[in-house]
């Protein structure tokens, strides 16, 4: 575990590199981009001279590779060039939602795709498995952003069951279980969409994994026992089958943090993928290397979580290393 | 064993879900504060609430100096702050000064100030408040307003006078209607006005007092001034939500909201559901960008052949699908006061086109021309769009069609918005569609649009004499003497062809009808294309 551990320290440390380097290399520069793109305000010599200052771009690139790990060891991501405050502030507004959207979805989609795919696998070729075979490849085949939009225009603008923007109604002057319902209310739209977005890769890799353990002996033995047809499903093959599926969550958390952007988007849900955005296409770097260091250590974390559960599951896979 | 594991896999599930309650629980106590909604109103005529969708909903902090750089961040500000002057659908209007006049032989705008205007601390606003913000823009400058030109300011009693280091033609919209004027007694010992963010910071005369801005949510909320000098405020509260375009006519059939920019398609369907659309001017142009800093395109025939092969109307028709007007050669609307309409137009002609190119020395070979042996072939890059960027795909393919037609060779290349303006910003390109605002405001915009140092700009300065009455035209203050001389710059550019305008899109904003909301004349203050002005909630 220790020898992991350093692989991960080793990590880290590349992404954080690749974090500076990375927005600098695309094209265009913040100067322009947040300043030069409104006609009714003239990016002038002095004060691009003084924004460059400010935003200490004048420096050579090592100084200030060297200025961004000096500040992080302090615990200080920077100052965001557009939005002026402090990049923790603005990733501490959005992560709470984000992580409200996207946990829920990775953890429905997760329950709903290992159950579903323990039973299809269980049921291998009979009606309810091609039904969802079929069912999981159509919803596989739809980009993420077209489930969303459906379900706003059927639910949303159509139906009007749910609203169509937004966390909350804002200055709604709500408090306590009614805040919370209508939390829910404006999440159920885009969480639906992302749980359904991620739930046939989860499905069809339990299922198939599925497919390899009922053909163990073990299930031979514990049907041989005479062990109800639901114990041997869930907790030997089933259980079994868990072990390739916890290793691809740190992918799967990947995955879900690009359909998450599509989805804030059409949902106007608040978040880190808006942000996220936002924060592309003004070039704005300290805010960047904020989001792109929180993603990398959430995946990472995922991966780190996913090689321990892996290990709890199915001892042996610690020793391949 | 087995239940040992079983009960740990669902131990692994239940973590996040409890995480989840937690949070949300969080986020219900950090969420936007809470606010009692407006019980039984006792005024019939005022609205309790006045919802306006915005996709983009954060405009930042809406004091002077944190909100964004952009218009609709202007506008949430210029809410709570006010100016000397202001204008409405037709003309100047009086805010801050009640009256005002121009003395010529001094170079100076004298203005008569109000001596009814109390600050929302409830402090009496006076002529000191004005010197010190323009003093203090002098050290802390503001870069929607450019008081470069101004040279002092005085305050005798309730008549202050600012005096021009130069005669400016652009100072009453630029500088005296986009200027706030801040507080002196909150504002005098702030050092860094950017991060000043507490309610102080929000402290204005105008009809709406700050109430809350949250971030994450993209929403704002301004209560009614009811001691504002202006008049009564028709609403007793205003509010801003973020809403996608998309869903804004959704948003306001279902009430959510009241007012909202929507997309021309919806237009119709509103209007029938009694809502009210009101049409945009043409303030905003989609630009065929020519770089005629190198070869082929530096040759002005070659430029003006380009402008023959282009047909805008066609752009216009199957590209916008008729949702927009066909550009201009000489970048100003038709709906402008200070459009040409002698400038010439460059009617599609592919024969004028050809016989321009065949006198640059082009020869025809199979369906391109080319010049010694070297084919006609530009490459045109334009943004595919993307959140928050204009996607010009089918403008760029028509435009192809178009070109090919003619025997210029086309090469599309699509690339990220921000990549486009820098590949232009450094000369790095033949041909861009791209596009920009700011047509509606003063005949400045002209001068940034061509001799500017922008990205937007076609940063044409090979033409001395079109230099030189953009820069006359600033000094200018005669209105119609300055009207001739844009006129005149206009039809300069055109013979030049820096650049192409291809179209002004329409643009549509739909309100219920209970506020009569208008576009400015020439936008809001320097120009915001926003239907948003403070004084259509005043009466």
């Amino acid at each position: 575990m220790r020898g992991k551990l350093i692989n991960y320290l080793i990590a880290l440390l590349i992404i954080l590199t690749l974090n500076f380097l990375l927005p600098r290399l695309m094209p265009g520069d913040p100067l322009q981009a947040i300043h030069g793109g409104e006609m009714l305000v003239e990016l002038t010599p002095e004060r691009e001279a003084e924004l460059l200052r400010r935003y200490a771009l004048d420096q050579p690139l090592p100084r200030q590779f060297a200025n961004y790990l000096g500040r992080l060891a302090g615990g200080d991501l920077g100052r965001s060039y557009y939005y002026a405050v402090p990049v923790s502030e603005v990733i501490r507004g959005a992560l709470p939602w984000t992580l409200l959207l996207a946990g829920s979805a990775l953890v429905l989609s997760s329950v709903a795709g290992i159950l579903l795919g323990i039973e299809a696998g269980w049921r291998r070729d009979r009606p309810a498995d091609r039904a969802l075979v079929g069912l999981t490849g159509l919803l596989n085949g739809f980009p993420d952003f077209l489930i969303g939009a459906l379900l706003l225009v059927v639910f949303g603008a159509g139906l009007a069951w749910f609203p169509v923007s937004g966390a909350l109604t804002p200055y709604a002057g709500l408090a306590g279980p009614a805040l919370a319902a209508d939390v829910a209310r404006h999440l159920a739209l885009p969480l639906t969409a992302l749980t359904l977005a991620n739930l046939a890769g989860m499905f069809l890799l339990t299922r198939g994994a599925m497919l390899g353990t009922i053909r163990e002996r073990y299930v031979l033995t514990a049907r041989a026992k005479g062990l109800r047809d639901r114990t041997i499903r869930y907790r030997h093959a089933g259980r079994a089958a868990m072990s390739p599926v916890a290793a691809r969550l740190g992918v799967r958390v990947g995955r879900l943090m690009v359909g998450l952007l599509f989805i804030e988007t059409i949902f106007a849900y608040p978040g880190v993928g808006h942000m996220l955005h936002q924060a592309l296409t003004m070039r704005d770097y300290p805010l960047l290397q904020g989001f792109f260091l929180v993603i990398a250590v959430t995946v990472l974390a995922a991966n780190l979580l996913a090689d321990i559960i892996q290990h709890r599951i199915d001892p042996r896979s610690g020793h391949a290393y | 064993m087995s239940s040992r594991m079983s009960f740990q896999l669902k131990a692994l599930f239940l973590i996040p879900a409890l995480v989840t309650c937690l949070l949300l629980g969080t986020l219900t106590g950090c969420g936007i504060d809470g606010r009692e909604p407006a019980a039984g109103t006792s005024e019939p005529e005022r609205l309790a609430s006045y919802v306006i969708a915005d996709p983009n909903g954060d405009w930042g902090f809406p004091s002077p100096f944190s909100h964004y750089q952009r218009g609709p961040g202007y506008i949430r500000m210029s809410l709570i702050f006010e100016t000397l002057i202001w204008k409405d659908a037709a003309d100047f209007v009086p805010a801050l000064a009640g009256s005002w006049d121009y003395d010529a032989s001094a170079n100076a705008y004298r203005f008569e100030l109000r001596d009814d205007v109390t600050w929302h601390d409830g402090r009496p606003f006076t002529a000191d408040d004005v010197v010190f913000t323009f003093q203090y823009l002098k050290a802390h400058p503001y870069p929607f307003a450019d008081t470069d030109v101004v040279e002092s300011v005085t305050a005798d009693g309730n008549v202050l006078t600012i005096t021009l280091s130069r005669p400016y033609a652009p100072f009453l919209e630029t500088v005296a209607g986009t200027v706030p004027i801040l507080p002196r007694h909150v504002w005098h010992d702030v050092a860094d006005p950017e991060g000043f963010r507490t309610p102080e910071a929000a402290v204005g005369t105008g009809p709406f007092k700050y109430g809350d801005y949250n971030k994450e949510q993209g929403t704002y909320l301004y209560p009614a001034n009811p001691d504002y000098y202006g008049g009564e405020v028709l609403v007793r509260e205003l509010r801003f939500v973020k809403v996608t375009e998309e869903m804004t006519a959704a948003a306001l059939r279902n009430g959510q909201v009241q007012a909202g920019s929507i997309t021309p398609e919806m237009a119709a369907g509103l209007e029938e559901s009694g809502f009210t659309v009101i049409t945009s001017p043409y303030y905003w142009n989609a630009k065929l960008m020519i770089n005629h800093q190198r070869e082929p395109l530096a040759q002005k025939e070659v430029r003006r052949a380009l402008a023959y092969a282009v047909d805008r109307r066609e752009i216009v028709e199957l590209a916008q699908r008729g949702h927009a007007l066909a550009g201009s050669s000489g970048l100003i609307p038709p709906d402008s006061e200070w459009f040409a309409p002698q400038a010439h137009q460059y009617p599609y002609d592919p024969a004028r086109a050809a016989a321009l190119l065949e006198g640059s020395g082009y020869r025809k070979e199979g369906a391109f021309y080319a010049r010694d042996g070297k084919t006609l072939e530009l490459e045109l890059i334009y943004s595919g769009g993307g959140a928050g960027s204009t996607n010009f795909t089918r403008d760029a393919e028509l435009l192809k069609q178009q070109l090919e037609r003619t025997g210029i060779k086309v090469n599309l290349r699509s690339m990220e918005a921000k990549t486009v303006d820098d590949r232009v910003l450094n000369w790095n390109f033949d041909l861009a569609v791209s596009g920009h605002g700011g047509l509606g405001g003063d005949p400045l915009q002209l001068n940034r649009a061509i001799i500017g140092a922008g990205f937007n700009s076609a940063r044409y300065e090979a033409d001395e004499e079109l230099s030189a009455v953009l820069n006359q035209q600033l000094l200018t203050m005669d209105k119609q003497e300055r009207l001739a001389l844009v006129q005149e710059a206009q039809a300069l550019y055109v013979a030049e062809v820096p650049a192409l305008t291809l179209y002004y899109p329409n643009r549509y904003f739909a309100h219920d009808g209970r506020i009569d909301l208008y576009y400015t004349r020439g936008g809001v203050a320097l120009g915001v294309p926003v239907a948003i002005n403070r004084m259509a909630f005043v009466r």
